[in-house]
């Protein structure tokens, strides 16, 4: 035996003589190929490897294992794989394999109480033995990957896992391998045989052996453990081998993952936490797989959660920032991503470099709220200063968020003067945008709806049937626009059949909103009857989806938006047909639909001004004052309450006309198109005698009503 | 694909095709007749199933000769890799009129995927790339397309089938609790549903006869999940025709970002605004229920085990189309997802990180 005495280092106490002594414990390699250059250089002859087997024997005690394993790892190094190779097969590993196992075992059971130099029982074989026969098995793995044999090199490199694993079945305790290198040699074979069942192609064996690399303490350093977590992540993500695991390690219910994706989530997780606790050093790579990963399931408020725990330093401010803004607005939240971009394009960062994308996200998100339409305007106008040929391709966008702002600017606008200055902006700069971006239609779509808002209804139509050719049906909205287009000219008839056609084409959510456009179409028709069908069947299409997502209720969180949408047209549901029972005068039926309405939403304004509605149709004018100002407490803005309060005044006797005409011209500040408006405004004057004044109202009147579509687009 | 599923499947078929269009279903008809007069074993219905499925392409394409029957060889094995075959179907199914409901060739797909032989099904994703890319480019054209929506509805229904309809999700990892790979402090605790954190990867499937316009993009994204599923049985060529389908869709050269070295942020063109070009030809929307199996398959091609040069360059070059145009449409998820591929498939290449850790150190001093 190498070294009877396992534990204690070997000294030689006589200097290296020469090469042919070997007596050695460090001998030269290069001295023992200069011997042998020439004929051993590429091929090994059987009887050269006995003679130096023997000579190894001889010179350092080996017995036949040893010395094979030493030879072997020479011609390793040499480069002589075959040679190499050679050599290994000549170890009967499977015989040797129990023996190293109980070399092991005992090591781990006498290790503690035992003190130096103390006696080891003499079967065992020495722990130098085990190390260098497993070094033996991983060389020869290495051999065969380097002889492109990846299969049969992952089962020999198996062979190593096989035996440690039954000697060590709670992994390795800290310390085992501190004299000798059985742990080193353990460890690369920990990392080599996944690589190895890859490259033979065989992946779930690939990732099968991730997983026992990963399940026991084997005592890896955190960087090499860290760096197997990341590869079995990534193999996972992307091998689009469905590998499940196996029974016997779902040990954790419903926690233990269930698929590849979820299985990568979670090893990524785990090593963003210990990124956190500064266990690993921060790794770009883990980062960018957990953003591909949550992207592709949708998390992306747990993506912006780990972009907030970076570090400093790993990100600048406005790319952080930026990153997280990009979280929030995929996570649906575009006030926290609004606020972090306006930090972006604030004072903090005026001296570093602009960062141009992130004004074009704050433009585009501004575009999407007319309450925001100002800061739209200005963080497009930042990227029009820096507009140099190094982002021009980016102009035409610009130019559409400008529009689109512009255009919502005009409407919150109290003041005439700047009003028509910003409608003109507006169309400047979506006509700018539709030259610049040909390919996109939704500038043609921004374009119509803005020119149909300003009533130019002859362009607003042809911007509508170039927006719904270019969409080729992906969208119901190019076909909403041309309805109400086609309905502001009047044309109810066209209008529906657009909506009909529409209707064919569309999924459910937009057939639902298509539902009610129909209807109101079919109001404007004066066809109530049809119209209350149609609300029938849209009713009840909504309790329909209701009771099927209640079926899933552990889903629940995933349709909020659908739930809340569905809610929405299901409230105005009630609303229109509150508002139609009235028209016909069926008051019972009326206060009914009221009643609904009003338990859906107590605070909805429109509520209160239907009810409003229907008592004045029954002339009871103080309870409909009194349900006109409960909608105005709720929403002071809210202009078909305000015509309407003035409507009454006005019924209330000719003291009170001033009033109504001031309630008047504040819901023309706020809506200028409002025709009802003008048309009271009109009456008051006529009653007051100004004929001349009241022609004018009338004909205002007459002109805005003639181009209203029949569904407010905002 | 189980044997109920195959049963539903044939009750499925009559409702697509008859909505489709006449011929596709008198070709049904035959093909389940023929089922019916051999009620054979599976196996030798199966392989009886691909001879047909292969005489009945020999009469389509000129190339393939009967011998191929006799071939040792697995047949349907044969036609998933055969490159004489594949590139005559491609440039078939190229010609301009393709799409239509009376092609030969969109029957032949339609048929050998309603034949429930895996194998064969195989065959048909094995073209899906070339199918939804000419598809969705042409639609816009306003071309005969009822023979691609006729194969499209085919892998949908088949997918509707599989799931019964049901939303794929999966369950978001909550790290308080301990699992195989890490401790925790807190017990695992056991089945409470009400804790998982569920995230959708595909929404539940409606059943369609028709395309409805709507649902075009949804219904080739569900056929592209499939594809993907079996994405590591497909040829590389089949990958690579996908990425090309990408870089057409994208509309996008993606040249801006080629020169940048050192991290792939938004980057303009190296002073030269010529150089951008918007190619609208085959140019599509790109909503997210279609990036998304897109980013799936272009992340296994750009970072799978299949390390094959040309896939991989077409797919990063896929990629950087993806992300140019996700950055012209300022379109936050597909800004995420393409970027963290790109950035990712520029580290994998980078030989810096590419160091064999369980190399062993050279030496000339053996130690005992």
């Amino acid at each position: 035996m190498l070294c009877a005495c396992s534990g204690e280092q070997f000294k030689f106490d006589e200097p290296p003589q020469s090469p042919e002594s070997l007596a050695t414990r460090d001998f030269s390699a290069s001295g023992l190929s200069s011997r042998t250059t020439g004929d051993w250089e590429s091929k090994l002859e059987d009887f050269q490897v006995d003679e130096a087997e023997s000579t190894l024997k001889e010179a350092l005690s080996l017995n036949y294992e040893e010395a094979r394993a030493l030879l072997g790892r020479l011609e390793y190094q040499r480069g002589n794989f075959d040679a190499a190779l050679q050599v290994f097969q000549g170890i009967d590993i499977k015989g040797l394999a129990p023996k190293m196992i109980n070399a092991i075992v005992e090591r781990i059971q006498y290790r503690k109480p035992r003190s130096k130099g103390e006696i080891v029982p003499p079967s065992a074989m020495s722990m130098h033995s085990v190390s260098l026969l497993v070094e033996a098995i991983l060389l020869k793995a290495k051999s065969l990957e380097e002889l492109s044999q990846y299969r049969e090199a992952a089962k020999e490199c198996g062979i190593i896992l096989d035996i440690l694993e039954s000697a060590l079945p709670n992994g390795i305790p800290e310390g085992i391998g501190e004299d000798c290198k059985l742990e080193e040699m353990f460890h690369k074979a920990l990392e080599l045989l996944p690589a190895l069942w890859t490259n033979a192609g065989l992946l779930d064996e690939a990732i099968a052996s991730y997983r026992r690399v990963l399940i026991r303490p084997w005592n890896l350093n955190p960087q090499k453990l860290a760096g197997v977590q990341k590869e079995l992540a990534s193999i996972l993500l992307y091998s689009a081998v469905e590998a499940t695991l196996p029974p016997q390690l779902q040990l954790w219910g419903l926690a233990s993952p269930q698929s590849n994706i979820e299985e990568a989530i979670l090893l990524l997780l785990v090593l963003m936490s210990k990124v956190a606790s500064g266990e690993i050093k921060w790794d770009g790579e883990i980062m960018d797989h957990l953003t591909y990963a949550l992207s592709i399931v949708g998390q992306f408020e747990l993506l912006a959660e780990h972009v907030e725990q970076a570090l400093p330093g790993i990100y600048n401010r406005a790319e952080r920032w930026y990153l997280l803004a990009l979280c929030y607005t995929a996570a649906g939240q575009n006030e926290a991503a609004l606020n972090l971009l306006k930090k972006v394009s604030g004072c903090s960062e005026s001296k570093n470099k602009p960062h141009i994308p992130s004004f074009l996200l704050g433009a585009k998100l501004c575009s999407q709220d007319p309450m925001h339409a100002h800061e739209g305007i200005s963080f497009a106008r930042k990227v029009l200063d820096l507009a140099d040929n190094h982002n021009q391709h980016f102009i035409g966008q610009v130019h559409k968020f400008l529009g689109v702002c512009h255009g919502n600017a005009a409407r919150i606008s109290l003041s005439d003067s700047e009003r028509v200055l910003l409608h003109r902006e507006s169309l400047n700069s979506l006509n700018n945008a539709a030259l610049n971006r040909k390919e996109d239609p939704e500038v043609m779509y921004s374009l119509g709806l803005e020119n149909m808002l300003q009533r130019n209804l002859g362009v607003a139509f042809e911007n509508a049937i170039v927006c719904t050719e270019m969409m080729a049906g992906n969208s119901v909205k190019g076909w909403k626009l041309l309805a109400l287009v086609v309905s502001a000219e009047q044309r109810f008839k066209d209008a529906q059949t657009v909506v009909e056609f529409a209707l064919d084409e569309a999924g459910r959510i937009d057939q639902f909103e298509l539902l009610r456009l129909k209807a109101i179409l079919q109001i404007a028709q004066e066809q109530p009857k049809q119209a209350i069908e149609t609300y029938r069947i849209l009713l009840s299409l909504i309790q329909a989806q209701r009771d099927n997502q209640a079926k899933n209720p552990e889903q629940s969180h995933i349709f909020k938006s659908e739930v809340l949408a569905e809610r929405n047209l299901e409230l105005a549901a009630w609303q229109d047909l509150a508002h139609i029972y009235t028209k016909i005068g069926s008051w019972n039926d009326a206060k009914i639909c009221v009643d609904k309405a009003k338990f859906m939403e107590f605070h909805s304004p429109r509520s209160w001004h239907v009810t409003g509605m229907l008592f004045e149709a029954q002339s009871l004018h103080k309870e409909a004052l009194v349900s006109f100002s409960i909608a105005l407490s709720v929403e002071p803005d809210y202009v078909p309450s305000i015509v309407a309060t003035a409507e009454v005044l006005m019924k209330l006797g000719t003291q009170s006309f001033s009033i109504a005409r001031s309630f008047l011209m504040h819901a023309l500040r706020l809506d200028p198109t409002n025709h009802e408006a003008w048309l009271n405004l009109g009456l008051i004057s006529k009653m007051e005698g100004s004929l001349k004044q009241a022609a004018e109202f009338f004909q205002a009147a007459h002109e805005l009503q003639l181009s209203a579509p029949i569904q407010s687009f905002l | 694909m189980s044997e109920d599923s195959s049963i539903s499947e044939e009750t499925n078929t009559p409702t697509t095709s008859v909505s489709q269009d006449t011929s596709t279903a008198e070709t049904t008809a035959i093909t389940t007749s023929a089922f019916n007069i051999h009620p054979e074993t599976p196996s030798s219905s199966s392989s009886f199933n691909t001879h047909l499925a292969i005489q009945s392409l020999s009469s389509i394409l000129t190339t393939v000769s009967p011998s191929l029957l006799s071939q040792d060889q697995d047949p349907a094995f044969y036609l998933l890799h055969n490159p004489d075959i594949s590139s005559q179907v491609s440039s078939l199914l190229r010609l301009p009129d393709s799409g239509a409901g009376d092609n030969n060739l969109c029957r032949w797909f339609y048929d050998t995927f309603q034949s429930s032989e895996p194998q064969l099904q195989l065959v048909v994703l094995r073209f899906l790339p070339v199918i939804a890319g000419l598809y969705l480019s042409r639609v816009a054209l306003k071309k005969p397309l009822a023979g691609f929506e006729a194969v499209l509805l085919a892998i949908y229904a088949h997918e509707t089938t599989s799931r019964a309809g049901q939303a794929v999700t999966v369950n978001v990892p909550d790290l308080s609790y301990p699992s195989i790979y890490h401790e925790s402090r807190r017990p695992a605790k056991d089945n409470d549903a009400a804790d998982l954190n569920l995230a959708v990867i595909s929404p539940s499937l409606e059943p369609h006869g028709t395309v409805r316009s709507t649902r075009r993009a949804r219904i080739v994204g569900v056929a592209l999940e499939l594809y993907y599923s079996k994405i590591s049985l497909m040829p590389v060529g089949s990958k690579i025709d996908f990425c090309e389908f990408c870089k057409v869709w994208s509309g996008q050269e993606g040249h801006e970002l080629q020169d940048d070295e050192d991290n792939v942020e938004f980057q303009d063109n190296q002073g030269n605004a010529d150089k951008e070009s918007v190619i609208t030809e085959g140019r599509i929307a790109l909503p997210w229920e279609l990036l998304q199996p897109v980013s799936r398959i272009l992340g296994h091609c750009l970072l799978g085990p299949t390390r094959d040069e040309e896939l991989i360059g077409s797919a990063s070059a896929a990629c950087r189309s993806l992300y140019s145009r996700s950055l012209h449409d300022i379109n936050p998820h597909a800004i995420l997802a393409t970027r963290s591929l790109l950035r990712l498939s520029k580290m994998a290449l980078d030989p810096k990180n590419n160091v064999d850790h369980t190399e062993i150190p050279m030496s000339d001093v053996i130690s005992l």
